[in-house]
């Protein structure tokens, strides 16, 4: 088994496109790892002796706090590769531009294995922790596709300031939420790029739907299955999948798990069916709770918040002074008195008082996992953080 | 700030008024978001700024500001300074 690291990748890119040319199945590691060499180790003694070739193994995920390897063969990828090439019109794009650790599902398939696989140029030069350099690398951009994830529209705003650029045609968004409030900025600074909202999970190595913006105005549509893929709701109303493209198993504490094509598998998300046959997102599933008898659902409060909030948010959970859940909205950077009237005046607006936030509270940066996703587990411990507004139950 | 100020602002806050909605005869059917839970934030607010506790059946019997301001002045919080 092979270990690779994903610093010495990027001091070598060579080394994976050797790795994937190779029999032995190999694993590629975030560069900080929650698990240690020995971890990894004694999980990957649990892969049987068939998926110990032609595989690869990604790590997932920070954001439920209980990692796991999933196990994806190189086959079903390269094929999602030319489905996806096809589906997103990537034919005249000729380069594509790494925003995101390369660790992270979405990128690596819909960035580095299709740029190897249609010989198109990957610049890995420049990320948003570099603003300058990737500011430059999308200045010298040529019909380039880049692979965003919601968090980041915030920061490239900021970055980019009123920059255009004409070079970017193509620019994908996934890992959560899409930014649909934030669409005519996004087109500002992109003004020849198609968007598309592309929707999956690492069970699914990588994706499951897609949808182009301009096909829904709801930040939760993510369009229909991509061709092969099956969709359906289970008895808590969970989005479920089958893929022919999906993991082939996961190797979490408890051992190795084998996914098979009978198999549907859990997304965590909650959906629901369009009547057009597209699917629309409705939350994770730990996202969506009872409040005093009133079905609380995040992802709805977050679409008010980011219609007049144009900095970062996220929530966490809390239960109130009566031991009920409740929810706590967490902003950065600082905002102004104006900028919370303004949120407070839409939550009394557009929700009921068991909607609302049990405080408002922000800090100068919101802590990021490695993909660029909120750690929502890290908002309840963060210190030096303001109180803008409390609820008082 | 006097008293009414303090009653202006913590009203604001737990109703989510716009300031210029506030007035003494400011009704509770008037305030959409004067609901049950907004009741027990307004009497633990009203404990917090005056330091006067709200029974129950006073803090839901209240209709108005008024209402509000007459049980506070029976507890010796002056208005009119």
């Amino acid at each position: 088994m092979v270990i690779l690291n994903e610093r010495d990748i990027l001091a070598d890119i060579s080394t994976l496109d050797r790795a994937w040319v190779q029999p032995q199945t190999f694993v590629l590691l975030p560069d900080k790892c929650v698990l240690s060499q020995t971890q990894v180790q004694a999980a990957l003694a649990e892969l049987p002796a068939e998926l110990q070739t032609r595989h690869f193994l990604l790590l997932t995920s920070g954001s439920t706090g209980n990692p796991k390897l999933i196990v994806a063969s190189r086959e079903r990828a390269e094929s999602l590769v030319q489905v996806l090439h096809q589906l997103q019109d990537s034919d005249c794009v000729k380069q594509t531009v790494l925003a995101l650790p390369l660790t992270y599902c979405y990128a690596f398939i819909n960035q580095w294995l299709w740029s190897r696989f249609h010989q198109r140029r990957l610049e890995m030069d420049a990320d948003l922790s570099r603003p300058d350099r990737f500011k430059e690398a999308l200045r010298r951009a040529d019909h380039a596709m880049l692979c965003l994830v919601g968090v980041q529209v915030p920061l490239i705003e900021r970055y980019l300031e009123q920059e255009i650029f004409p070079g970017v045609i193509r620019v994908h968004f996934a890992g959560g939420r899409f930014p649909q409030e934030k669409l005519n900025d996004i087109q500002r600074i992109f003004p020849r790029a198609q968007i598309f909202n592309n929707y999956g999970c690492a069970e699914a190595m990588p994706r499951l739907t897609l949808r182009r913006a301009e096909d829904s105005q709801h930040p939760g549509n993510i369009g229909k299955p991509l061709p092969g893929i099956l969709l359906d709701l289970n008895s808590s109303g969970e989005l479920v999948f089958k893929s022919p493209y999906g993991a082939v198993g996961y190797i979490d504490a408890e051992g190795f798990h084998r996914i098979t094509p009978a198999d549907w598998v859990a997304t965590g998300d909650l959906a629901e069916r369009r009547e057009d046959g597209s699917w629309q997102i409705l939350g994770r599933a730990n996202e969506v709770f009872k409040r005093y008898g009133e079905k609380i659902a995040l992802p709805i409060l977050m679409q008010t918040v980011a219609a007049c909030w144009n900095g970062v948010a996220g929530f966490y959970r809390e239960t109130d002074a009566n031991g009920e859940n409740g929810h706590v909205l967490m902003l950065a950077p600082e905002p102004l008195p104006e900028q919370v009237r303004s949120i407070l005046r839409a939550f009394r607006v557009h929700h009921p008082r068991a909607h609302w936030p049990l405080r408002i509270e922000s800090v100068p940066a919101l802590p990021l996992l490695p993909n660029g996703k909120i750690d929502r587990l890290a908002l309840p411990q963060l210190r030096h953080k303001t109180i803008h507004w409390h609820q008082r139950v | 700030m006097t008293n009414y100020e303090k009653l202006k602002n913590l009203l604001v806050d737990v109703f989510l008024l716009e300031p210029s909605e506030f007035r003494p005869d400011l009704t509770r059917n008037e305030i959409d978001s004067w609901d049950s839970l907004g009741v027990v934030s307004m009497a633990v607010g009203i404990e917090e700024t005056f330091g006067h506790h709200l029974t129950p059946e006073e803090a839901t019997g209240v209709k108005s500001v008024q209402d509000i301001m007459n049980i506070l002045r029976a507890r010796g919080v002056v208005f009119d300074d």
